[in-house]
């Protein structure tokens, strides 16, 4: 027998407030909450670790520069935000080869692998950011967005479209993608 | 009513408990949705391998005391702009022309004409679940210790690494898959929850006839030659994400944990293969050493085995029970510990499990949202 009183989990999260004994600020409960997708949208589009971590804290610091924590569209503003400035900077980068072997050599990261496959698997990423630095600005910010794990929702609120036409857009963008690795490969 | 568009068809993929009734009904019964909706899984999965990142754990603790010290910085350099920042942080409305990375995003909208194209696969798709059937398995039928060697294994871009997360927040944003909550919980199962995500992966495995004969003869078996067909042929398979809560493990650390309450969920696995067919390989793996005749003559003698994903129950331990609630099939596992429950449901697989009985686990089961 269910007992319908007894369910509820208690998910404890906000560790800093915990340890310093206050409640969380606006922009702390925000960080806090929204950081993981933050990181996770930049380190999607770089796969470059240290870079997401920059590119997110940047994204927060423009943010608390500019706007109010509690504002209902500040979650869309940072998912758009983290997606666009790193597709700006796989658009722009001069160095990001000798960066992403440095970190696929990584052996803290990876220990065990050999690095034969690991340069091989970098190259693999670098090939596939190419192909998508050549896509709509669109399409590849719905792409990374969603396979950040952003809901369709939420994909919907960053991009400024309908929550209905996600489905359709990322769609496209999928099949634009896999055309232009195609295109890459077959050069 | 008319076929689902491409779309709707995407979103079920991603998201399959956002589907109206009226859309899973037409659903359930149309063939070709279902055939469009396998063809637009696998450009998910494709995309899902060509864009995969090894895992990675963020801290925010740490990254906000960073932003902290800088935004301190920051104000201690600009102290004349304090009346600016009182301004913009009391702003109810965000002003979305102010900042360079909203002006892309609206350039961004701007730009149109999506490439659309369409490559036909050169794969066979040779396993995509789409339905479970329980098999028995003799504990001491299997042979705990004989590993060969069928060919060389690849994982692109790399295994991949089961990890611990502290938060559903997280445990969502790494996986992709909706964080699912019964619709109550039994007495006895309470939190705080635990998280695990295991990312995407694909992997192939090469067969080769010469490295089977040579792990055959290390180990002393004797193994059945590999056909023509197989040796060389490469089977692609792909799996995951994968996504599991559990209740239940919040004790002392240091001391042996069984979780009160499992839930999990994945994605089917596919295996497609550049030669052999299903029918090929089932034949030749199954008469290979370590695998029990019984459990042989059950999985060939499931009707459809490519789209029929066998579980192993162990003889003695466990009983099954197929059961079906609104139109899902539910197998019901029963043992003497507690019960799960496992199904499959548009392209994802899901499993209770715990120390409960088998009614609170079906129970569960089909109050998740």
């Amino acid at each position: 027998m269910l007992n319908a009183e007894a369910w509820r989990p208690t998910v404890i999260r906000a560790p800093l407030s915990a340890i310093s004994g206050r409640a969380p600020d606006p922009f702390e409960r925000l960080f806090l909450l929204e950081y993981p997708k933050v990181v996770a949208i930049a380190y999607r589009v770089l796969a470059d670790r240290p870079a997401a971590e920059d590119i997110a804290q940047e994204v927060f610091l423009k943010f608390h520069r500019s706007f109010n924590p509690d504002s209902e569209r500040a979650s869309g503003w940072l998912h758009a935000a983290a997606v666009h400035s790193a597709l700006n900077v796989i658009r722009g980068e001069r160095r990001r080869a000798q960066r992403e072997t440095a970190h696929a050599l990584d052996r803290s990261l990876t220990a065990g692998s050999d690095p034969e496959h690991l340069v091989e698997a970098a190259e693999q990423r670098r090939e596939i950011r190419r192909a998508l630095s050549r896509l709509p600005e669109r399409s590849a910010a719905i792409l990374m967005l969603r396979y950040s794990g952003l809901s369709y929702a939420e994909v919907a609120v960053a991009v400024g479209i309908k929550v209905t036409n996600v489905g359709t857009l990322l769609r496209r963008a999928e099949e634009a993608l896999r055309k232009e690795v195609n295109r890459a490969t077959s050069e | 009513m008319r076929h689902l568009n491409d779309g709707t068809l995407r979103r079920i993929y991603d998201e399959p408990l956002a589907m109206t009734a009226a859309d899973q009904a037409h659903f359930d019964g149309c063939v070709e949705c279902k055939a469009r909706f396998n063809g637009i899984a696998d450009e998910a999965r494709t995309t899902a391998t060509l864009l995969s990142v090894p895992a990675f754990d963020p801290n925010p603790g740490a990254a906000l005391a960073s932003v902290r010290a800088r935004i301190k910085r920051d104000e201690a350099a600009r102290p004349s702009r304090w009346y600016q920042r009182w301004i913009d942080r009391n702003t109810p409305r965000l002003r979305p022309m102010a900042t360079p990375a909203v002006a892309v995003l609206l350039a961004a909208v701007l730009i149109s004409g999506v490439a659309v194209t369409g490559v036909a696969g050169q794969l066979v798709r040779v396993f995509q679940p789409r339905q479970i059937v329980a098999v028995q398995v003799s504990p001491s039928g299997v042979p705990s210790n004989l590993r060969l060697d069928y060919g060389q294994v690849k994982w692109l871009p790399e295994a991949p690494n089961p990890q611990q997360v502290a938060d559903p927040v997280t445990a969502h944003a790494l996986s992709g898959l909706p964080v699912l909550m019964p619709g109550s919980l039994p007495t006895g199962v309470s939190g705080p929850v635990s998280y695990a995500v295991v990312p995407h992966a694909t992997g192939s495995l090469t067969f080769d006839a010469a490295r089977l004969s040579a792990s055959a003869a290390k180990a002393g078996v004797r193994v059945k030659p590999m056909p023509a067909a197989i040796n060389g042929s490469t089977l692609v398979v792909s799996g995951g994400p994968a996504l599991l809560e559990a209740w239940g493990l919040s004790g002392a650390q240091g001391q042996t944990q069984f979780p009160t309450l499992v839930i999990a969920q994945t994605r089917v696995p596919t295996v497609d293969s550049t030669g052999a067919t299903t029918a090929q390989l089932e034949d030749y793996l199954l008469s290979q050493p370590g695998v029990p005749p019984d459990l042989a003559a059950q999985v060939k003698a499931i009707k459809d085995p490519s789209t029929t994903l066998p579980i192993p129950i162990p003889k003695g331990f466990a009983t099954t029970e197929n059961k079906v609630v609104n139109g899902v099939q539910y197998l019901v596992i029963k043992t003497a510990l507690g019960a799960g429950v496992v199904w499959i449901k548009n392209g994802v697989i899901y499993a209770v499990g715990g120390q409960l009985t088998s009614d609170q686990v079906l129970a569960i089961a089909t109050s998740l949202h």
